[in-house]
């Protein structure tokens, strides 16, 4: 069974003058360990439709199974319990919580998990090792470059022992250099600690580090594509 | 953590939290300040009233209150003055005999309170002694002299050594008289009291009445007010035929006027901080607005709305405490320090007179009043909490996040 089962989903946004079909009668599935890009040009659906996968939206029409679970048929405070505990998010941008350390920002996660302090902060440390930042343990968001910034959201992403990542546009707010260097973190991550990741990404040089590629085009699938 | 993150949050804007603090600060300190100097007012009527001739309490014969008849005395008068002398915790005893009476000079005449009194007993319960502003209150202990108030002398035309005719209805004839000398004048907060009560040796008035010693009231002091309610205790059990009763049921008014300093200042400073809701609603939703991307973020994530919930309810009490604890360490510092050395109205004292009320305000705020108004001020960020907090909880993390 895949990890991740989507089924003609649709979720059209009413606008005032005329109704948008962000996401179009989309069916895919993505395997466990999948390094998997979504691409496509901006407004064709690419951040509709990893919302829509996070749980973070309603939809139209369609199904979502996640890990066996209908998404749709959560309650509200069940769906919020599932995404802390399934689903790892790293935004564009602004992910972390200013007036928190890096350390503070992982371990946050596992304080609503309800993970008790020394382990908290024992694995905090660790992942923050795991992403190349053990001296900025105790800098703040605004004391790190973008690329930290996103590499501690990596850390947190990582911090519930998510069943996947959601990355939308990683790398929108980065230079080239730490663009690469992210992509290299979470290429390792997968291969090493066999996380799946599906981010999106509307630039080439990103796509092409990815195994797999689906391409959207005005809410709809245009290619699905995978590496050999 | 929770705790620690709301903390933070509101020194992120330390501007907008710095003005909402510095509102409550003066907002609590004022309205503190203004109530401590009321309820001093209060306390100082209460204690004028207590020192010049309510003292802490009164026994009477039951029917004596509604009667004012000469007849109504207390039985045994005298030795029941001597037996509570020796009662612990009661400074002094002041047996009067009173008489409605009337004060003649050549000049006019006036209906006054005649209050008869063993000098000595007298100066130790209450503070004649020490208000008058012409002649000696021990002459009050030689044969036919008669203190009398400023504002009766000036209505009768009298002055020191000047002859005052009391005329009175007696036990035995009629209507006696009496004629006396004015060996002191009295000058109280009071120009109403000045006006109606003169005061004379009741030796004079058991003579004249033709009568063995009698007591209508018997004024007792206690060394504070807070033994008020052991001692009427013990005299209620061993005096049972007799009216015994505290300043606060002789002077309901008086006791009233204080209680109702403490609730105006209650009902002020609930105003204020009323008031004060709306600015710290603002603030906090202003907060909130500016942070609808990073609450998108932790809803995201999985923190659960009941928890955003909490921490901009935290936020919203850490934010009022911070400024309603200054306002009231400054009010207390404040109020501890006019306590002592007082505020002198002798300025505006004139119109003050007339309510009773010295020159000298010694501002006053019980503890319990700093206790209640912590809990108002958690209250009061509770509320102007309850509508930021609500914003809070329904961002929709898809739409918060979005940066298109
Ligand atoms: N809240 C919204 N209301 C109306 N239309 C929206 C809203 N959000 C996105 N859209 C539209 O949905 C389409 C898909 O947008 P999006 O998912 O953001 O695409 P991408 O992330 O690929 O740029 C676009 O046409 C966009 O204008
Ligand atoms: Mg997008």
């Amino acid at each position: 069974m895949a990890l991740i089962e989507i089924t003609n989903l649709t979720k059209i946004y009413n606008t005032k003058t005329v109704p948008v079909y962000a996401v179009q009668n989309i069916n895919m599935q993505i395997s466990k360990n999948e390094f998997t890009a979504i691409v496509g040009p901006s407004g064709s659906g690419k951040t509709t439709l990893l919302n829509l996968i996070g749980g973070l939206d309603e939809f139209n029409e369609g199904k979502i199974v996640l890990d066996g679970i209908d998404i749709s048929k959560l309650k509200e405070n069940q769906l919020v319990s599932f995404r802390l505990k399934k689903i790892g998010f790293v935004f564009q941008a602004y992910n972390l919580i200013p007036v928190f350390t890096a350390k503070e920002n992982v371990e946050f996660i596992m304080l609503l998990q309800g993970v008790s302090k020394a382990e908290r902060e024992h694995r905090a440390v660790e992942l923050l090792k795991d992403v190349g930042l053990e001296i900025k343990i105790n800098t703040h968001p605004s004391q790190l470059s973008g690329g930290e910034q996103q590499r501690v959201a990596v850390a947190r992403a990582l911090a519930s022992r998510p069943a996947f990542v959601l990355a939308d546009e990683p790398t929108a707010n980065l230079d080239s250099t730490s663009a690469e260097s992210l992509l290299d973190l979470m290429e390792e991550l997968n291969e090493k600690n066999a996380m799946t990741f599906i981010f999106s990404t509307h630039d080439p040089r990103v796509m092409k580090r990815a195994r797999r590629i689906i391409t959207l085009l005005d809410g709809k699938i245009d290619v699905n594509h995978m590496k050999s | 953590m929770l705790i620690a993150l709301s903390w933070k949050n509101i020194w992120r804007n330390k501007k907008r939290s710095s003005i909402v603090i510095i509102a409550l600060t003066f907002g609590l300190w004022g309205g503190l300040l203004s109530g401590a100097i009321m309820m001093g007012m209060g306390e100082s009527v209460v204690n004028t009233a207590i020192n010049r001739d309510l003292s802490h309490i009164q026994m009477h014969k039951p029917n004596y209150q509604s009667e004012k008849d000469v007849r109504e005395f207390i039985a045994n008068g005298p030795e029941i003055v001597i037996e509570l002398k020796k009662i612990k915790n009661i400074k002094s005893v002041s047996g009067r005999t009173l008489i409605e009476g009337m004060a003649a000079s050549p000049a006019s005449t006036f209906g006054v309170k005649i209050i008869g009194v063993n000098p000595m007993d007298a100066e130790t319960t209450t503070s004649i002694s020490n208000q008058l502003i012409q002649g000696s209150y021990k002459e009050l202990s030689k044969k036919n002299r008669i203190i009398i108030g400023e504002k009766l002398a000036k209505r009768l035309n009298l002055k020191l050594r000047s002859k005052v005719i009391l005329s009175f209805e007696g036990i035995k004839e009629s209507i006696v008289y009496n004629s006396c000398r004015v060996v002191g004048i009295f000058k109280t907060e009071s120009t109403q009291f000045d006006e109606m009560n003169v005061f004379v040796n009741q030796k004079d008035l058991f003579r004249i009445l033709d009568t063995e010693p009698i007591i209508h009231e018997i004024a007792i002091r206690l060394n504070s007010k807070k033994n008020i309610p052991e001692i009427l205790n013990i005299l209620k059990a061993k005096y049972k035929n007799l009216s015994i009763q505290s300043w606060e049921e002789i002077a309901p008014e008086i006791a009233f006027l204080s209680t109702s300093m403490e609730n105006f200042t209650y009902l002020f400073v609930a105003i204020i901080l009323f008031a004060l809701i709306f600015g710290i609603t603002n603030t906090m939703l202003m907060s909130i607005i500016d942070r609808i991307h990073e609450f998108g973020v932790l809803i995201a994530v999985g923190m659960k709305r009941i928890k955003i919930f909490t921490m901009v309810i935290l936020e919203t009490i850490f934010l009022s405490v911070t400024g309603g604890l200054m306002g009231m360490i400054i009010a207390f510092l404040t109020i501890n320090y006019l306590s002592k050395v007082g505020i002198d109205l002798s300025i505006i004292s004139a119109s003050m007179e007339s309510f009773g009320v010295g020159t000298m305000l010694y501002p006053m705020l019980p503890f319990s009043m700093y206790v209640a108004l912590s809990i108002m001020i958690v209250l009061a960020a509770n509320i102007a909490a309850i509508y930021p907090a609500l914003k809070a909880i329904h961002i929709q993390p898809a739409e918060a996040i979005r940066t298109y």
